[in-house]
């Protein structure tokens, strides 16, 4: 079965794990733009990191048979620096229109302080200007307050909801995003968030519509093969194979081929990877290991 | 200087010397340089205040505990204070600047120090925005510096931000009997947080910490048992 994990941070994983993902059966995932565990003071920090998304980390993904697109935005931790918001949303458009930027993201609420509602209010009228679908975070504390007031942000901007994809969503939330049109993302970590047997019990009672699974993996603990993993643990709860690939891969897909981006020709029939290629003259190879 | 004689009484009279002299540059970057040798000169000991030290401390700081204190932290607190007093006798700008820009170049040990320190600061309001910015660390001990054994937040912070922080004490599994100053801050959002946190805790199988009704009302806490 085809894979698509919409939300990895593979900035902060290593070739291993795109070894072992390519392997799983991961052919296409999303790198959301988000903070990096240490706050960034300026915002050349943040134009070298968008920059990263769009070439290097493309590039790596390309060289173990992966297609990366990624989302652009400022996340809501950082949103409480008043300078940098102002100086980051002003550097956005520049990134908005490059190729396989598939939606604003990922915004929403962290402390769920007024200048983040501010920033999260001004990302959403951006992706209406540049046509983009958006991705909101749910913070970890006080999700489900966070969770209503990020639909009320959505409603109030007067966004399409069917362009919204609401993550990190778990027993106490899915109900709220499912009665409104949004799209509902589930992070599978191995310790907070939600897990795998959750994930199979929720899908057999909510069913399959507007539902994606990703693993988030980042600079925490978490792990790059969590949606192959959840996609076993359904399987074994007995859902339907028909079912499964609507999560982990028409879900996903349809959300952000809404972008008018998602380029997956030949995705299929993916060229053998030659990792003899170069990214600015470097390549993923090192000292004497050979290309395949 | 309580602190300073502290810190004498430690480190020897070499240590305590260098912290005056230290203490004394006009120069933010060599302030900011003495406040990352400290534990250089003062070393990282346990702090361990003996009993009378304690209760002369206790009856300038009534709320401040530094049982997890160590040397250079003292020693830190000695030079912020020492700076505080001589800047704001020429304007409180200039002790504002040194101190938030000693924050800002700190590594995360210097940052802990700086915050244990800064409910014994003149004027600690003026830091409020920096400290709120300190809980959205994800290095545990940072949080702690500032969220546990502090009187800082209880006394500072507004509502919504002290409820953060004792949301994120309660999700990152730390005692709230840490959190100075909780019984009088506790709130109806607080607890209606609280409660939601319960609730999802209870929806994924997961155990609700133990001590989570310290975050509630009387009323939320029978609900909570009933």
């Amino acid at each position: 079965m085809r894979i698509f994990d919409p939300h990895i941070h593979m900035t902060s994983r290593t070739t291993d794990d795109y070894e072992a993902m390519a392997a799983a059966g991961i052919v296409a995932i999303v790198e959301p733009a988000f903070w990096l565990g240490q706050p960034r003071t300026t915002v050349g920090s943040f134009v070298d990191y968008f920059n990263s998304l769009v070439g290097w980390e493309r590039f790596r993904a390309s060289q173990f048979g992966i297609r990366h697109f990624c989302t652009m935005g400022l996340n809501p931790k950082e949103s409480n620096n008043p300078r940098l918001t102002d100086e980051v949303l002003a550097l956005l458009p520049r990134f908005l229109d490059k190729d396989g930027v598939v939606a604003i993201g990922e915004i929403g609420f962290d402390d769920q302080t007024d200048a983040e509602e501010r920033s999260f209010a001004r990302q959403v009228e951006l992706a209406r200007d540049f046509n983009l679908p958006v991705l909101i975070h749910t913070p970890h504390r006080d999700k489900k307050q966070g969770t209503i007031r990020s639909i009320e942000v959505i409603r109030s901007v007067g966004f399409p909801e069917e362009r919204v994809l609401i993550d990190h969503n778990n027993e106490e939330t899915l109900p709220i995003v499912l009665a409104s049109r949004c799209w509902a993302g589930h992070t599978i970590y191995p310790n907070t968030k939600m897990d795998e047997q959750r994930m199979a019990a929720l899908v057999q009672k909510y069913g399959s519509d507007r539902i994606v699974v990703n693993s988030a993996a980042d600079w925490g603990i978490s792990d790059p093969l969590k949606v192959p993993k959840t996609i076993a643990v359904m399987r074994a709860h007995g859902v339907p194979d028909a079912t499964i690939q609507k999560i982990v891969w028409d879900n996903p897909v349809a959300f952000f081929a809404q972008s008018g981006r998602l380029d997956l020709t030949d995705i299929d029939t993916c060229a053998a990877v030659d990792r003899s290629q170069k990214f600015e003259t470097n390549s993923v190879l090192r000292g004497e290991q050979v290309g395949r | 200087m309580l602190l300073l004689s502290v810190v004498r009484a430690r480190a020897g009279d070499a240590a305590a010397d260098w912290a005056g002299r230290a203490a004394a540059t006009e120069s933010v970057d060599a302030f900011c340089n003495a406040y990352t040798a400290a534990p250089k000169h003062v070393g990282r000991a346990p702090l361990a205040l003996a009993e009378s030290e304690l209760s002369h401390l206790m009856a300038a700081a009534p709320d401040l505990r530094c049982d997890r204190w160590t040397v250079d932290d003292a020693a830190r607190a000695v030079l912020l204070l020492s700076a505080a007093q001589r800047n704001d006798a020429k304007g409180a700008e200039a002790f504002v600047r040194l101190a938030i820009e000693c924050y800002e170049r700190g590594d995360a040990r210097e940052q802990q120090s700086w915050l244990r320190a800064i409910s014994l600061l003149p004027q600690p309001d003026r830091f409020t925005a920096v400290a709120v910015d300190a809980c959205r660390t994800n290095i545990i001990p940072l949080f702690e510096a500032i969220a546990c054994e502090n009187p800082y937040p209880a006394r500072h912070f507004p509502e919504r931000q002290f409820n953060q922080l004792v949301l994120k004490a309660l999700f990152n599994s730390i005692a709230l009997a840490r959190v100075v100053g909780l019984s009088t801050r506790v709130n109806p959002d607080l607890s209606r947080m609280a409660r939601d946190y319960a609730a999802e805790r209870r929806a994924a199988a997961r155990p609700v910490p133990s001590d989570i009704a310290m975050a509630m009302i009387d009323d939320a806490r029978q609900e909570l048992t009933r």
